[in-house]
């Protein structure tokens, strides 16, 4: 299937109607996962034509529906790479929960190729240096759009690199945070003084592993009052060791 | 559901909190069961697809992103997609079970889809443009989208030949896009 530009609106259509035939519909599908002016189009169709779904008469909701389908969910625990996963579980710091909320941790949209291709450079641009890093980790945002690298070099060192424009009020600061074991909780690796990239000098720490969770989230300046994350968490990401 | 709180509850989801599934499920699945049944033409399948959807929304919940949409339309695709799947799996024709119905069947199912049309909002945007288009383009946009009816079938329905079917929903898609647009 050829996606030209001049026909993309129209393959969006027949694809949210259904009328492509199975080849060219996953064929559709494979190809929004990168070209997101098709994925525009779909999406634009999709709100276009949507008012039809709206005018059913709503059935009757069969008892037993719900439960079967709770029933359902045990062997599909939702795939999280990071929308679950947070520092700040809810039963522990609810108001940092709370805030997260606020802050809108939608599903993260992980633009997972564009974070790949970021850690392929972010690998590449390591091994020309002198300290190998244990782990690196690549922070996203809650739209899956990277903001920072980590390089936890497991000698109590780490480093941070920006890789997007961040605003920090005066009164803020950002503070950068890892999980090194449920147990110890989540623990402050330091402060980034406005919104620079930096070389952190990190608490003694158990050696970093692989998929160990990083995080940046804005705290008053000076860093957070109760040594846990507390404000909005910025980006996050999981470790990954450099092959 | 407004909107927004769909996609609040998809975060939920997305954190593998249940209640944010089971918000979705309150306020959403009668609607998406009638959604199902109307292109499927059966309640039992409808609510097994609604079953099987509302799974692949609690794994998938963590890919849903507002550059894909809304929330709701988010949904309603995927259980779409799964009674269209069925549909074509089984073809239309299996599904019906006593052959004698399917005249009568067949005439309610086609004035249900055609209907969608009045049920539209009256100041909806899609309304007045669906009923800007020609007739033949209307039907085989609503037989489409909403009855879930292949270009074939379309086809026998408007009594056209296949290829002119098939260019008249795309002027038709076309013609709709520029009048919403």
């Amino acid at each position: 299937m050829i996606f030209d530009p001049t026909h993309i609106d129209e393959i969006a259509d027949e694809y949210v109607l259904g009328l492509l035939d199975q080849s060219d519909q996953t064929a559709v599908e494979t190809e929004m996962e990168h070209n997101a002016v098709l994925r525009n189009a779909v999406a634009a169709s999709r709100e276009r034509f949507l008012p039809l779904d709206a005018t059913v008469e709503p059935a009757s909701v069969p008892a037993g529906l719900w439960s079967r389908i709770e029933a359902g969910l045990g062997d599909a625990e939702p795939a999280v790479p990071l929308g679950g996963a947070t520092l700040a579980p809810e039963a522990i710091y609810p108001s940092a929960a709370n805030e997260n909320r606020r802050y809108g941790w939608k599903a993260t949209a992980i633009a997972s190729m564009a974070a790949s291709l970021l850690l392929a450079i972010a690998l590449t641009w390591s091994l020309g240096r002198q300290a190998e890093p244990i782990v690196i980790a690549v922070l996203l945002d809650e739209r899956g759009d990277v903001q920072a690298v980590v390089e936890d070099f497991g000698n109590d060192n780490a480093r941070i690199r920006l890789l997007a424009d961040l605003t920090v009020p005066d009164d803020k600061a950002i503070e950068v945070w890892t999980l090194p074991s449920r147990d110890m909780g989540p623990v402050s690796l330091g402060l980034l003084e406005g919104a620079s990239s930096r070389v952190l000098r990190a608490p003694p720490l158990p050696k970093p592993q692989d998929a160990q969770l990083y995080e940046i989230t804005l705290e008053q300046a000076g860093g957070s009052p109760t040594g846990r994350p507390t404000g909005p968490i910025l980006a996050k990401g999981f470790a990954k060791m450099p092959r | 559901m407004p909107s927004d709180d769909l996609a609040t509850s998809l975060a939920a989801c997305a954190r593998g909190d249940r209640k944010g599934l089971e918000r979705i499920f309150d306020t959403e699945a009668g609607r998406l069961i009638a959604v199902a049944e109307r292109i499927l033409r059966r309640r039992d399948l409808a609510e097994e697809v609604v079953q099987e959807a509302f799974i692949r929304i609690w794994k998938n919940a963590h890919q849903y992103a507002p550059d894909r949409g809304s929330a709701r339309g988010w949904i309603y695709t995927i259980v779409r997609n799964k009674a269209l799947n069925v549909l074509r799996d089984g073809r239309r024709e299996d599904l019906v079970e006593d052959g004698k119905l399917e005249a009568l069947q067949e005439s309610d199912q086609l004035e249900d889809v055609l209907g969608a049309l009045n049920r539209l909002d009256q100041n909806s945007r899609l309304r007045d443009c669906l009923a800007s288009l020609d007739e033949r383009k209307r039907r085989g946009i609503l037989l489409a989208y909403v009855g879930g009816y292949t270009h074939g079938e379309i086809a026998g329905r408007l009594r056209l030949p296949l290829g002119t079917t098939k260019s008249w929903i795309r002027r038709g898609l076309s013609a709709l896009r520029e009048c919403m647009s």
